[in-house]
């Protein structure tokens, strides 16, 4: 080759390999964080993350509000819990997270704070909780369980509890009963009545985190203080296996599928394939919705050993590399006032942390309410520590699996619920 | 000329897998604790790990051997003068063509024993129920992956069959060979490529199964579906351990590589 020629192809080769190096970092800029706005970059967009089933139109209209009193675009993403938590936890490894997030109940903000991934709010409380009466107002057991150390993490929306014992008045009537079972032993009979022409007497929850058994039976799932799980052991054992009895020994509760999905139990009761099923205040609205002309009715949790109903319900919270915290903070004061709870759980059923929602006329003179109340006031809130410790999802899945192998897979309760101590040990200690 | 393509590889292929292994090397939610080879150690003798390998080697397995056999035998069916066979290929492509979570999510109501449409049609008609998704979880996703996979298989096999000279066949029908035979000496060895093609791509895709399990099972019941794939998912988003989550992927790419040269060495033997 001339040395003209070697010339001329040397220009074009570095050209392309310059323009290749300039696409790439151009490539790798676009994937970067997407800005959406800062005090000195124009319009602000506060990005909220919420679970896609709580996009109440209440909430929609103080979000509109919102934007119009403070001139800014709130941008609502709303995800089912376990794509939130991906999401979320995604953000918080890359620094791209929203402003204002939903937890997914008790003890997740809690997890979170510990790890440094989201704000502390005392700040803001103390400059802002007298107008909202906050912690006063609030049940404790949903102020308590956000709290840790002396910090809080995030601020009740929801104060839910799994337990409330939702019944066909038809098919329990033709089974020749005027009141739901109080009991575990009158459930197993209203079960076994109940149980027929393809019909079960209880649908059984796939997921753990909304069953009630184990409380019920009087045990805990941990108690990470004592190093101790699943305990008392005795208690834990009659519980599941009280559950799994119904499921394959009386077969008057089908076998669970499997699922992400844990509406499972609510759509065969809808389908007027269940006569009864246990879950929370979130049922209330697809029950009312796509339950045709079942004559249904709600009751208090049984009891078994006791009687408890297991804590759930939402909260907001704040990730520490929020851009708008403070835009954040107004936005929880405005989304949780009175006035807000009551038209969330007009248009729902949903159910509120502050007393003063639990005191008013519309919750109080309710008579399905005042069932719901009942279920909160014996309710169970999970093992703080635990999450303080940064173990309460991988427990949770444990603990998932070992309940599934049980009421699903028919696996002996005593070795699974051996198996699950050691594994759940390992990962406290 | 080939800096362009040097460049791309290193920026987006390379440095991502060597950050992950410089994460791996770290443990805590937000992987600031170094704890060296740690993570590896754990993952080699953590129970739970060792289960979802073994349930991802059965999966592979049934996958790749139900999948490649099915194509197979799709591929030689649509092969012949059938009336309407252009239609049949493009029928059989739709479900690869699909999005997977759209295909998890019609076959998690499909196959629902208590409310989906599949168990109603049985008892319609008089036969007993079944229970698929709780008795023979790791079978359905299996199915289900056949499913929407074979179509591509069948493509490959048939494009493979079609470059096959037909004097081979040609020569083989004067001698006397019945078809059988013509597929056994002909049709199998010439295919062997396509065959190779299949089974490294069919491994490497297998190993790294994760939406199905994800959007049907959710892994359950008990762990029975909990492939590698989305035993890493859960170790990084769900437990926050991404130190973890990166070493259990990591050495799921050395098996994979060491797999698919494996695969490539046999050919090769076999060839030769």
């Amino acid at each position: 080759m001339s040395p003209a020629s070697r010339r001329s192809t040397g220009r074009p080769r570095r050209a392309v390999v310059l323009a290749s190096i300039a696409i790439a970092a151009t490539t790798l800029t676009a994937c970067a964080a997407p800005k959406t706005g800062g005090a000195d970059s124009g319009p602000v967009t506060l990005n909220v993350m919420i679970n896609a089933g709580h996009d109440y139109k209440a909430y929609q209209s103080v979000i509109a509000a919102f934007e119009k009193k403070h001139h800014v675009t709130v941008n609502v993403q709303k995800y089912q819990w376990g794509d939130l938590q991906t999401k979320l936890v995604a953000g918080f490894r890359s620094g791209d997270v929203p402003d204002l997030v939903e937890e997914a109940g008790p003890g997740t903000a809690v997890q979170y704070g510990v790890q440094g991934n989201v704000l502390p709010l005392d700040t803001y409380i103390k400059r802002d909780g007298a107008a909202m009466k906050y912690p006063d107002d609030f049940q404790s057991t949903a102020v308590d369980a956000r709290t840790y150390k002396g910090k809080t993490y995030s601020i009740p929306l929801h104060l839910s509890a799994a337990g409330i014992l939702y019944y066909n008045k038809g098919l329990l009537k033709e089974a020749g009963y005027d009141k739901p079972p109080a009991t575990w032993d009158q459930l197993k009979q209203v079960a076994k009545d109940t149980t027929k022409n393809g019909v079960y007497g209880l649908a059984v929850t796939n997921d753990p985190i909304f069953d009630t058994f184990l409380l019920q039976g009087g045990a805990r799932l941990t108690d990470v203080a004592s190093d101790k799980v699943l305990t008392p052991s005795s208690d834990a054992t009659k519980s599941l296996t009280f559950l799994q009895d119904l499921v394959f020994t009386d077969k008057v509760a089908q076998p669970p599928v499997a699922s992400s999905d844990y509406a499972g139990p609510q759509k065969l009761f809808s389908s007027g394939r269940a006569a009864m099923f246990m879950s929370g205040p979130w049922d209330l609205l697809p029950v009312r919705e796509g339950s045709g002309d079942i004559d249904w009715g709600v009751a208090p949790p049984l009891k078994g050993k006791v009687q408890a109903s297991a804590l759930t319900g939402s909260g907001l919270m704040i990730p520490k590399k929020a851009k708008h915290p403070g835009l954040a903070w107004d936005l929880i004061k405005d989304l949780t006032t009175l006035k807000v709870e009551l038209a969330a759980t007009k248009e729902s059923g949903i159910t509120m942390p502050r007393k003063s929602w639990a005191a008013s006329p519309q919750i109080a003179d309710d008579p399905t309410m005042s069932v719901v109340a009942k279920t909160l006031s014996v309710a169970v809130a999970p093992d703080s520590a635990l999450a303080a410790a940064g173990k309460n999802d991988q427990i949770n899945d444990l603990w998932r699996a070992a309940y599934q192998k049980i009421v699903i897979q028919d696996a002996p309760v005593k070795q699974t619920m051996d198996q699950f101590r050691t594994s759940a040990l390992g990962i406290i200690k | 000329m080939l800096a362009p393509a040097a460049v791309f590889f290193l920026l987006l292929y390379f440095a991502p897998i060597a950050f992950q292994l410089f994460q791996s090397l770290f443990s805590g939610a937000n992987s600031d604790r170094f704890v060296g080879a740690e993570n590896f150690i754990d993952a080699v003798t953590d129970p739970d790990v060792q289960a979802a390998f073994i349930t991802t080697v059965l999966y592979a397995v049934g996958a790749l051997v139900v999948g490649s056999v099915l194509g197979l035998v799709l591929a030689v069916v649509l092969n012949q003068a059938l009336p309407g066979k252009a239609i049949f290929r493009a029928i059989l492509l739709i479900p690869y063509l699909t999005s997977v979570a759209i295909i998890g999510l019609l076959w998690r109501n499909i196959l629902d024993p208590y409310v989906g449409i599949l168990n109603r049609i049985l008892e319609s008609v008089g036969l007993p129920t079944q229970s698929w998704l709780t008795t023979a979880p790791l079978a359905v996703i299996v199915g289900i992956a056949v499913w929407s996979s074979v179509g591509y298989t069948m493509v490959l096999f048939l494009a493979g069959m079609q470059g096959i000279p037909a004097e081979y066949y040609e020569a083989a029908r004067i001698d006397g060979a019945r078809p059988f035979r013509q597929f056994l000496s002909i049709t199998l060895p010439l295919l062997a490529p396509t065959t190779l093609f299949v089974t490294v791509i069919g491994v490497i895709n297998a190993l790294q199964q994760f939406a199905l399990p994800y959007i049907v099972t959710a892994g359950g019941p008990g762990n029975a579906t909990t492939l590698y794939a989305y035993k890493i998912f859960n170790v990084a988003f769900s437990d926050s351990q991404f130190g973890y989550a990166s070493a259990l992927s990591f050495m799921l790419l050395i098996v994979i590589l060491v797999l698919s040269l494996l695969q490539f060495r046999a050919a090769r033997r076999w060839s030769s």
